[in-house]
């Protein structure tokens, strides 16, 4: 019935070992560049819904986002989902998940008020990390509940969609109330300062950027995170560049900021 | 004149950061003990859950309350991180039996159903992952700050003055002394009982309610 691989890696208590093996690993690959790829951080995603493994139509990833970017604006809770085809990593899925996501900074500076739910689709296994700010409202057992029982039998029968939908919706549920939010996400309150008056100007510089990180991803062979993205990262800049009016207008993309928040190993996975 | 000055300025500096990183390093051990502690107040009702199923297994029951009593008895000041390594191997060492201990009677579960599809033991299974989580993290950023700590107190010219106020390198976790490298068993209940639970218990796979 239950069904708790999860974390399991934890309970192998070499994890200190193969952790600071694993950071002298990333060291060397940053310093090689790549020579031999151990694990893989991938960057900050561009929204809040990225599906990397193509397995959502794009209407309802469109759709899911704009959920969540608006979750942001009404609870200032930071909710990602970031959809993987497998774990560039030999680290358990917990450890990895969490170098991830703070990295990524999920969550507001100060209420930590972040969560992501990972997947990786060809290793069947999923996380959902839970900030600091967000561990009274999304306990262990709940983030266990949300990944095993309403988000796993739709995996199971392939669809990744319906999954993910009601996993939003179940983290939403529980998290709603807990944190006011400001009407704005992160991006939307950076948007306007730091576009300015010269935004042509901004424009093309990211473009070049944009160009420059594709040709990159494609050089290292690895799945492209700037490609697979899609549509996101293209209109996700122009959402972040418009500031907060344009973005939310039909149709449009609202790009996912970080605010800097941590966590300290909440949360709970599963493999279906 | 002029050099003693500038010594003393840097001193004061370097004083100032010292004591920073050692509050750090106090902030992150008491950050580690709470979450060894969280990891402690699950077995009581851990041991009441599991004895409550028929015919269980008594010996990994057992060998769970021995490694939570012998934890309970090197008590280590919370607010302070340890200076002595052997005092935090000790420490280590006690956790690790009851790490070993707990991923033992864990596994043992797996030939109880009936236990493991209750609502009391699922969530204890999940609290225990999510602590045993909290655990890595933790025991990691103590590592972090004393790391960065001790590298302060060697540099010149702290390494000339820590001696005058007292500073002292800190010990950090061992990745894998003995007893923490010891559970080879996986907490992974998804696949058919991979390793071998223990013989003892194969006559009775099928709990009676």
């Amino acid at each position: 019935m239950l069904d708790p691989s999860l974390g399991s890696g934890a309970w192998d208590l070499g994890f200190l070992r193969r952790r600071v093996l694993g950071s002298i690993l990333v060291l060397s690959v940053i310093l090689a560049s790549g020579a031999f790829a151990a694990e893989v951080i991938p960057p900050k995603p561009a929204g809040y819904f990225n599906d990397y493994a193509n397995v959502v139509p794009k209407e309802k990833a469109l759709a899911f986002n704009e959920k969540l970017a608006q979750f942001e604006r009404e609870t200032s809770n930071q909710v990602v989902v970031a959809v993987f085809p497998k774990m560039e990593s030999d680290s358990d899925v917990f450890d990895y998940t969490y170098r991830v996501k703070e990295q990524w900074g999920v969550g507001q500076k100060g209420t930590n008020n972040g969560a992501v739910l990972f997947v990786f689709v060809q290793d069947r296994k999923m996380f959902l990390q839970v900030g600091y700010g967000l561990e009274g409202v999304l306990p262990d057992i709940t983030a266990r509940d949300i990944t095993e029982h309403v988000v796993k039998p739709h995996f199971k029968t392939g669809d990744y969609a319906a999954g993910l939908e009601a996993g939003i919706n179940a983290i939403i549920q529980a998290t709603r109330g807990e944190y006011k939010g400001s009407g704005q996400t992160v991006l939307e309150k950076r948007g306007p300062a730091s576009g300015g008056g010269s935004g042509a100007l901004t424009f093309i510089i990211i473009l070049f950027v944009a160009l420059m990180l594709v040709r990159l991803g494609r050089k290292r062979g690895g799945y492209g995170y700037t490609r697979s993205g899609g549509p996101f990262v293209a209109s996700g800049w122009g959402g972040g560049l418009g500031g907060g009016s344009s973005s939310s207008s039909g149709g449009g993309f609202s790009g996912f900021g970080g605010g800097g928040g941590g966590g300290g190993g909440g949360g709970a996975g599963s493999s279906w | 004149m002029l050099l003693a000055l500038l010594f003393s300025f840097t001193g004061c500096g370097t004083y100032n950061r010292l004591v920073t990183l050692e509050q750090t390093v106090n902030k992150k051990w008491a950050d580690v003990q709470s979450v060894y502690q969280r990891r402690a107040d699950l077995i009581p009702n851990l041991v009441s859950t599991v004895s409550g199923a028929a015919n269980f297994e008594k010996s990994t029951l057992t060998e769970v309350t021995n490694a939570r009593a012998s934890v309970g008895q090197v008590k280590l000041d919370p607010s302070k991180a340890p200076t002595d390594a052997a005092e935090l191997e000790k420490f280590q060492q006690a956790q690790g039996q009851l790490s070993t201990a707990l991923s033992r009677l864990l596994v043992v579960s797996e030939n109880y159903p009936q236990l493991r599809a209750t609502e009391a033991f699922q969530n204890l299974q999940a609290q225990l992952e999510g602590t045993e989580n909290r655990i890595s993290v933790e025991r990691n950023n103590f590592n972090t700050a004393v790391q960065e700590y001790n590298t302060a107190l060697a540099r010149f010219p702290t390494n000339m003055l820590n001696k005058m106020f007292g500073f002292q390198p800190r010990p950090f976790f061992n990745a894998a002394p003995g007893a923490e490298k010891a559970p080879e068993v996986k907490f992974d209940f998804n696949k058919p009982p991979a390793p071998p639970a223990p013989p003892a218990v194969a006559p009775v796979p099928t709990a009676t309610p």
